[in-house]
């Protein structure tokens, strides 16, 4: 677009240029007119002297005496003032012109001394001799000669006029042409500069309030381009990169919000469930001590509900001990009492000890020949177990074969659990290890405090291990990974 | 013998053996009782006799009691056994949706024995 302004600028002062020379030339041509004239009535008083002085010779071959002599003498002198002025007159135009007058003035002077004084000597001693034809014939030739090139003189002064004043006259209208197609094309460029300056300045200004507004709005996802290389390309720069930080915060402040806003419903769901695996055990402490307190039983049944009542109120206190257990895991402040130990006797226990009774559920062991050596917490990796383990009961109520299972894989141990139950849908799946999240478990009816697997991964990752699990066709297979011992000394 | 006979059939429903037994206990010695765990247990109760009234605890494994108490009493031969509800979940929504699901009457748990028995009595003498 800058072509374009220069274009316009350029054509702008051609026509001007143009103007001002054929503004010159027209000055030029007057000028030229005005010499020409000059030169014109130089010629003509030249020409008249020239005359005058033929005339004043006839007379004096006519008759000489004093009278026409004095004539003759006049004449053959006032010849040169008119002379002179067609000379200077002439010089004006050209080189040429001068060459001319200055041949004229020498035909003029050489026509009064080498024919006009002789003839007028010849005259005053034999006026028949100067009547002959041939010294006649000789003047007449002359002047004429004169007389033609005076009006050379002239003639080639209008002729110079001529020229100058009608290529004036051409330039003239050229640069009027010019100045119409210029007066045309002016406002177009002014057009065109104009959008120009619309794209360059104020598109990207727009561009960038509109942006702005979007920004007020609380749109942060807004962004500038940032291609151009001028001051426009810096803010948009600056501007992209404030948006950007405004999106990050604001998407960490959302996440935050989200989290703590989880964390509460997770909390009061929580509560809710513990209030309930609370009053369960209770129900059955204050029941009987109710019973015990208003009926008189007999000493049989009294010691029976006695025993329950101690039976649940232990139960009660490991409840609650579990609870505050599981909070100390989750939130990491335990150490573990570590031993070498056959990871196999483990899970063996735990999968008996959960499923031995289950009559809805299948076992399906598979373990290895080889012992799984292992160096780590017994009890608590008991409790992994057993949390995994009783999460496979309660997600497959409808039954089915739960699969627990050990071997060595990759210098690790590997563990896992697989049910044939209601499976985990993938919106549960990334947040299955946060600690109080229970997915639809309480929707369901399933109970539980949801710190089980978050409580798990606390002490397998305690033990360098990892907890994962794979969604099955039918249910869901979780695994963890030890270090087996060998690899663990290795390391130390 | 004939009057023991005569004693009401009362069908527990509850995963918890301590509750069965407190239920027992509250009761007392004028009712006949038939346990069940379950849902898949109560139902085969039901095919082989028909008790005279239900005490039902919700959070069942497997199915829910609710769940049960809805398919009950969509049958017409179950459709007038009283039953009462014993439940820890015992918000007044709990509450709605137990009464809403068939029951006769709705219990929280903890109870006092003296409510349940009561409860009881009266559903069976009506």
């Amino acid at each position: 677009m800058i072509v374009v302004s220069t274009l316009g600028a350029a054509a702008i002062g051609a026509t001007l240029a143009l103007f001002f020379v054929a503004n010159a030339r027209l000055k030029s041509a007057n000028t030229a007119s005005a010499r020409s004239a000059t030169v014109s009535a130089a010629a003509f008083d030249v020409r008249a002297a020239v005359v005058a002085i033929d005339v004043a010779l006839q007379q004096v071959v006519e008759e000489y005496d004093a009278k026409n002599l004095a004539q003759w003498r006049r004449a053959s002198r006032s010849w040169e003032a008119p002379a002179t002025a067609l000379e200077r007159a002439a010089a004006a135009s050209n080189d040429r012109q001068e060459q001319r007058a200055r041949a004229l003035r020498d035909e003029i002077r050489s026509y009064i001394d080498d024919y006009g004084e002789p003839v007028v000597g010849i005259a005053k001693v034999s006026p028949a001799a100067v009547r002959s034809s041939v010294a006649h014939t000789e003047g007449t030739i002359r002047l004429d000669q004169i007389i033609t090139d005076t009006d050379a003189v002239a003639r080639n002064s209008a002729v110079i006029a001529a020229d100058r004043s009608g290529a004036a006259g051409r330039l003239a209208d050229q640069a009027t042409i010019a100045g119409i197609v210029a007066l045309v094309l002016t406002p177009v460029l002014l057009i065109l500069l104009g959008l120009w300056l619309a794209r360059v300045v104020a598109d990207p200004l727009r561009q960038t309030v509109a942006a702005a507004s979007e920004v007020a709005a609380g749109n942060f996802d807004v962004r500038l381009n940032e291609r151009r290389r001028d001051e426009f390309g810096e803010l948009a720069h600056v501007f992209n990169a404030m948006t950007e930080s405004l999106s990050v915060s604001r998407s960490e402040l959302i996440e935050r919000a989200d989290s703590l806003e989880r964390s509460e419903r997770h909390k009061s769901e929580l509560i809710s469930m513990v209030s309930h695996e609370v009053r369960t055990p209770l129900a059955s402490v204050l029941g009987f001590t109710r019973l015990l307190l208003e009926r008189d039983l007999p000493e049989a049944d009294r010691r029976r509900y006695l025993g329950i009542v101690d039976a649940e109120a232990t139960r009660l206190a490991a409840l609650v001990s579990d609870f505050l257990d599981a909070r100390l895991i989750e939130e990491g402040r335990f150490s573990l009492r570590r031993e070498p130990f056959d990871l196999r006797s483990l899970v063996r226990e735990q999968a008996e000890v959960t499923l031995g009774h289950d009559e809805s559920h299948e076992l399906e062991l598979e373990l290895p020949d080889r012992p799984l050596e292992i160096d780590g917490d017994r009890a608590r990796l008991a409790q992994v177990v057993g949390n995994v383990l009783s999460n496979a009961v309660k997600y497959s109520p409808d039954g089915g074969t739960i699969t627990v299972g050990a071997a060595e894989d990759h210098g690790h141990a590997r563990v896992w659990i697989a049910d044939q139950g209601t499976g985990i849908p993938p919106e549960h799946r990334g947040q299955l290890f946060q600690p109080f999240y229970r997915g639809d478990a309480a929707a369901a009816g399933i109970p539980g405090t949801g710190l089980g697997l978050a409580v798990s991964r606390r002490i397998v990752e305690a033990h360098d291990g990892r907890i994962g699990f794979d969604p099955l066709d039918r249910g869901t297979r979780f695994w963890f990974d030890l270090p087996l011992e060998a690899a663990a000394n290795g390391r130390r | 013998m004939a009057a023991r006979t005569l004693r009401p059939l009362i069908l527990i429903c509850d995963d918890e053996l301590p509750l069965r037994e407190l239920v027992k206990a509250v009761l007392g010695d004028g009712y006949r009782y038939v346990e069940a765990e379950d849902v898949n247990q109560a139902q085969k109760v039901l095919k082989e006799s028909k008790p005279e009234a239900i005490v039902l605890d919700v959070m069942l494994p497997g199915k829910s009691g609710l769940e049960f108490l809805s398919e009950l009493r969509a049958k017409r031969r179950n459709k007038a056994i009283p039953v009462v509800v014993v439940s820890a979940w015992q918000s007044a929504d709990d509450q709605r949706t137990a009464l809403n699901a068939g029951a006769d009457a709705f219990v929280g748990k903890p109870f006092d024995p003296k409510d349940l028995a009561s409860v009881v009595e009266s559903l069976i003498a009506a």
